[in-house]
């Protein structure tokens, strides 16, 4: 466990990024939508727009991606499309559900929504941070 | 000395009825009702202050019959186990809405179909673990209830 005085540079380091990322990044506003059928993922849809306006009040709650020098955000992401799903949906997601049995045959079909969120986007040469607002 | 005595037995059985030396204040509490039913039968809540309740879930996908890669296959079939994964830990939580329909057409069944169906928002939910065997991939996950994430 770490005491209080090993904690300081930890949160000061924390508020340094955060600001960082409010000052200095870029923001974004990113969705995603995947329809499954039969447990089977039928449409997959990734929405990424800069935002006109800036976003204010980031959490701590950040992702670091991997990147190719030059490489854009939804180049980013497509890459690294699972890792984002997985951070962004830990925070909110969305869920509809639909199932039919008839005549011993059973369909469903699913809607998984990520809201469209503003997040802040830091480019580093060989990473991209990403910070959800609140 | 026999004043004193009968002084002290006096004050002990007024005490007494006071309910000073009661010990038995469990008989009196009552368990609160979160919901009285129909029967009118108390029942206990679920999720209590104190403690976090833990829902574990184990959602299946398939992938595609076509895909490029089996990195592909192994990546959309995570993603559809992980649809289904949510939509087990949404049924557990919310709750199902189920809605049958059988047609009967001169005294015999011609038609019979079955719907559910759960609509959620699901927040803080992690994936534990991950298995891709045969096509098929399984992905276990948990989501802890507690009062604070309800509350924030």
């Amino acid at each position: 466990m770490r005491s209080r005085n090993g904690n300081r540079p930890f949160v000061f380091s924390s508020l340094a990024l955060i600001s960082t990322l409010i000052h200095a990044a870029d923001n974004y506003y990113i969705g995603y939508r995947l329809t499954t059928k039969n447990a089977q993922p039928i449409e997959e849809q990734f929405t990424v727009s800069k935002a006109m306006q800036p976003c204010t009040e980031y959490g701590n709650f950040i992702l670091t991606l991997p990147r190719l020098s030059g490489a854009t955000l939804e180049t980013v992401l497509n890459l690294e499309r699972s890792t984002f799903i997985e951070y962004a949906a830990e925070h909110e997601l969305r869920l509809k559900s639909n199932e039919t049995l008839s005549s011993a045959t059973i369909q469903s079909l699913q809607t998984l929504t990520l809201p469209t969120r503003c997040y802040a986007v830091e480019f580093n040469d060989h990473s991209v941070t990403i910070s959800l607002s609140k | 000395m026999r004043l004193s005595a009968a002084l002290a037995l006096l004050l002990s059985v007024s005490a007494l009825q006071a309910g000073i030396f009661s010990t038995d204040e469990s008989s009196d509490q009552k368990v609160k009702c979160v919901y009285s039913g129909t029967d009118g039968n108390c029942v206990e809540p679920i999720l209590k202050a104190e403690n976090e309740l833990v829902i574990t879930v184990t959602g299946q996908g398939v992938a595609p019959s076509v895909t490029a890669s089996p990195a592909q296959a192994y990546a959309l079939a995570k993603r559809a186990a992980m649809v289904d994964g949510y939509r087990l830990i949404a049924e557990r939580v919310k709750g199902v809405q189920v809605e049958g329909q059988d047609t009967i057409k001169n005294m015999m069944l011609q038609q019979s179909s079955t719907k559910t169906s759960v609509e959620a928002i699901v927040r803080g939910a992690n994936i534990m673990n991950t298995t891709f065997k045969e096509g098929l991939c399984e992905v276990e996950m948990e989501i802890a209830l507690s009062y604070s994430r309800v509350l924030h």
